[in-house]
C-alpha cells in the first residue's frame, strides 16, 4: 500500500531526515516510535506532501503509495488525494478543529470535495460516520462548535473529517498525546477497531512503546532522522537487535517486581543542529567502538526486518 | 513509623465570579482529602487532568490557602503559621515542577538559580555559595561546570535536574514532585525517576509524588492514592493491592502493557468526567460506572475500610 524508501528531507543546509525506508501493506496497522526530535512526525508530514508548508523538501529517495509515486506529484494532484485516499490524524485535536465553524460543516466538507455529492448525502454521510465514532447523538452533535466539546470528543471528530472521504490510508500523529488515559485508550480501541472493518492501512506514530505493544503489526523504530530498526512488533519486543531499541524497552516500567530497575539511557537526544558523525547513536551506546564513531550503519536485512548497527544482536 | 505530614479534611473550593450573561458558581477542586504521609515513604497521587492533584500538592505547601481542613508537618499545625513562619517551614518541603522549561528563571545562570532559595531564607554567605552550587550539581549528577551556563543552553532533562537540585538545595524533608517527568522524553524520564530513587535512599527523604501515569506510580511509589473529581477515591496501601474501586480498576485497564504478547481487548470507558461545576448527586464517578446502582445516584459514598483499605465506593469490587 505504502512504500517508503531511503527517504531524505532537507530544510536548506540542515538534513533531519536522512534514510528512512519502510513498507506497509493494507490492512496493516504500522507503528512509527522515536523520542522528539527523531523525524517521525517530518515522516509523515512527507508522506501528505505537506512540507513545502513549513519550508523542507525531498532531497531524495521516494514515498510510492499504491503503485505511484508521491514524491515527484504536482501539488493538484496531491491535493484530491490528500483528505481523499489518503487520511490524517494530527496530534492535537484543540487546534486541528475551526473554533468558528460547527462541526457538521467541518466535516461535510471532507465529502463533498472529494467525493463530488450534495450537502445534503453528505450530511447524512457525516452523521453515519459520527454514529460509527460511538458519539453521542450524531445529528446534535454536527449542530455544536468545537469549544462545546470535550478533548476526546474533539479527537474523535477529527478522525471523522480522516475517514469522511473513503481513505485507503490513515496516518496519526501522536493520535492520543494529548488526552487522558482512560480516553487514549477508548480512541486506540475505536481506531483498531476501524483498521479491522474498513481495511484501511494505519500509521501510527508515537513516542509511547506500549501503545505500540498493544495495536501495531509492524514497528519502525527512529532515532536521530533514521530508521534504525524495523520488523513485526512481537520480534521488536522479543529480541531487539539494536542497542537503542533495547534500552527504550527497558525505560518503561513494566510491573511489581522488585527486581525491575529503571536506569534510563545516559546523555540526551540529540538535536538536528548536531546529529553525531557515524552512527547518530554512538555516544549514548555501551556497546560503541571506533567504527561507530566513524561510518555510519546501513539498514540491513534480518530475519523479516531490518537493523541499522555495527554490532546487533541481543542484549547482554 | 511517625507521620512527617498528616492531611485531614482537606478541601479548596474556588469560585468563579459572574458576568453579565452568567451567575457566579463553585465547584471544589479538592474535597475531602485525607491521608498520612510517614517519614521516608513514597506516596504517589494518581488521576486524570482536572481530578485536582497539582492543587492539592499545592495547598499542602501553601502556595494556594485552602479552603477548609487541618494540615500538619511534623507535629506542627501549618494553617496557623504567619506567612513569615511558613516561608521558614518551606526549607524542610520543597517542590519540583512540571514543566522545566517554566520553573527556571531564563535570565538567570544555573548558580544564580541554585542559590536562590539561600537568599530567600536568608542564609546567603558570599564565600561558600560557590562549593554548594557544585555540590548540588554533583548530588544530580550533573557536572559543576554548567554553573554559569543557562537555562536555554541545557536540555530539558538537565534543567529538570537543575530543578531537583535547587529543590534540594536546602535539604528539606518532604519533597512534593508534581509531574516532575510529563515533559520529558521517555529515556530521560527512566533517568530522573531513577536520580530520585538514589536521592531517596541516600538522604532518607519522604516524596509525594504526582503523577497521570497509573504504571509510573507502581513502579515508584509505595502506596497509592487514586484520586477523581477532587475526591480519593481509592488508597491502596502497597502498589499491588487487590484494587477495590471500580475507578481505579478501569484505570488500570486503561493503562497498556509495552508487550505484544499481553495485548488485550479492554473495554474502554465509556463517557467523559463531568464538569465540577455541576456535580451530579451521589458517587461523580456513578454515570460512567458499570457497578452503578440507585445509591450511588443519590449518596456520596465516604472512604471506609471496611474491605480492608479505604475505598469510597457503594459497590466495590
Amino acid at each position: 500500500m505504502l512504500e517508503v524508501r531511503d527517504l531524505e528531507v532537507a530544510f536548506g543546509q540542515i538534513a533531519p531526515l536522512c534514510g528512512v525506508s519502510f513498507a506497509l501493506e493494507k490492512g496493516e496497522t504500522l507503528g512509527i516510535v522515536g523520542e522528539s526530535g527523531s523525524g517521525k512526525s517530518l515522516t509523515a508530514m512527507s508522506v501528505m506532501g505537506l512540507l513545502p508548508l513549513s519550508g523542507g523538501r525531498i532531497t531524495a529517495g521516494s514515498i510510492i503509495f499504491d503503485g505511484q509515486e508521491l514524491t515527484k506529484l504536482p501539488e493538484a494532484a496531491y491535493r484530491k488525494l490528500r483528505g481523499g485516499r489518503l487520511g490524517l490524524i494530527t496530534q492535537n485535536p484543540m487546534t486541528s478543529l475551526d473554533p468558528l465553524q460547527k462541526i457538521g460543516p467541518q466535516v461535510d466538507a471532507v465529502a463533498r470535495l472529494h467525493l463530488g455529492i450534495t450537502g445534503q448525502q453528505a450530511r447524512a454521510r457525516t452523521i453515519e460516520i459520527l454514529g460509527t465514532l460511538r458519539i453521542p447523538e450524531p445529528a446534535l452533535i454536527c449542530d455544536r462548535y468545537p469549544h462545546q466539546m470535550s478533548g476526546g470528543m474533539k479527537q474523535r471528530i477529527v478522525i471523522a473529517g480522516a475517514l469522511a472521504a473513503d481513505p485507503d490510508l490513515l496516518v496519526a500523529d501522536e493520535p492520543t498525546t494529548a488526552l487522558d488515559v482512560t480516553v487514549q485508550a477508548q480512541i486506540i480501541r475505536l481506531l483498531d477497531d476501524l483498521v479491522k472493518e474498513r481495511a484501511l492501512s494505519l500509521v501510527l506514530i508515537t513516542h509511547d512503546m506500549s501503545v505500540v505493544a498493544q495495536t501495531c503489526d509492524r514497528v519502525v523504530v527512529m532515532y536521530a532522522g533514521r530508521a534504525i530498526e524495523q520488523g513485526p512488533v512481537e520480534a521488536i519486543f522479543a529480541e531487539p537487535q539494536h542497542p537503542y531499541t533495547q534500552a527504550l524497552i527497558g525505560c518503561i516500567p513494566k510491573g511489581l517486581s522488585e527486581d525491575e530497575h529503571l536506569v534510563g539511557i545516559p546523555g540526551t537526544v540529540p538535536t538536528v543542529m548536531n546529529y553525531p558523525k557515524g552512527c547518530p547513536f554512538h555516544p549514548r551506546c555501551i556497546r560503541a567502538e571506533d567504527i561507530c564513531t566513524k561510518t555510519s550503519p546501513s539498514l540491513l536485512p534480518r530475519v523479516d526486518g531490518a537493523v541499522a548497527c555495527h554490532f546487533p544482536g541481543a542484549a547482554p | 513509623m511517625t507521620n512527617l505530614l498528616e492531611v485531614r479534611n482537606l478541601s479548596k473550593q474556588f469560585k468563579s465570579s459572574g458576568g453579565p450573561f452568567r451567575k457566579p458558581r463553585a465547584m471544589y477542586a479538592v474535597n475531602d482529602v485525607s491521608f498520612d504521609l510517614p517519614k521516608g515513604r513514597v506516596i504517589g497521587v494518581v488521576g486524570e487532568s482536572g481530578c485536582g492533584k497539582s492543587t492539592l500538592a499545592r495547598l499542602i505547601l501553601r502556595l494556594i490557602e485552602p479552603s477548609t481542613g487541618s494540615l500538619r508537618f511534623d507535629g506542627d499545625d501549618l494553617r496557623a503559621k504567619s506567612p513569615a513562619a511558613m516561608r521558614r517551614l518551606r526549607a524542610d518541603m520543597q517542590m519540583v515542577f512540571q514543566d522545566p522549561y517554566s520553573a527556571i528563571d531564563p535570565r538567570y545562570t544555573i548558580t544564580r538559580a541554585l542559590i536562590e532559595p539561600f537568599v530567600v531564607q536568608g542564609r546567603y554567605t558570599n564565600g561558600t555559595a560557590d562549593q554548594e552550587v557544585s555540590e548540588l550539581l554533583t548530588m544530580v549528577g550533573l557536572s559543576p561546570g554548567l554553573a554559569s551556563s543557562f537555562p536555554h543552553q541545557i536540555s530539558g532533562g538537565q534543567k529538570q535536574r537543575v530543578g531537583i537540585a535547587r529543590a534540594l538545595a536546602l535539604r528539606p524533608r518532604l519533597l512534593v514532585l508534581d509531574e516532575p517527568t510529563a515533559s520529558l522524553d521517555v529515556s530521560v524520564q527512566a533517568q530522573i525517576i531513577s536520580l530520585l530513587e538514589k536521592l531517596h535512599d541516600d538522604l532518607g527523604l519522604t516524596y509525594l509524588f504526582i503523577s497521570h501515569d497509573l504504571s509510573l506510580v507502581r513502579y515508584f511509589c509505595d502506596e497509592i492514592l487514586v484520586m477523581y473529581l477532587g475526591r480519593v477515591v481509592e488508597a491502596l496501601p502497597e502498589t499491588d493491592a487487590t484494587v477495590r474501586h471500580p475507578y481505579t480498576a478501569t484505570l488500570m485497564d486503561s493503562t497498556f502493557a509495552p508487550d505484544p504478547r499481553q495485548r488485550r481487548i479492554i473495554a474502554p470507558l465509556e463517557g467523559e468526567v463531568p464538569s465540577p461545576f455541576d456535580q451530579p448527586p451521589g458517587c461523580a464517578f456513578a454515570d460512567r460506572c458499570p457497578r452503578a446502582t440507585a445509591i450511588c445516584r443519590s449518596e456520596t459514598p465516604v472512604l471506609s475500610t471496611a474491605f480492608g483499605h479505604a475505598v469510597a465506593c457503594h459497590n466495590p469490587l
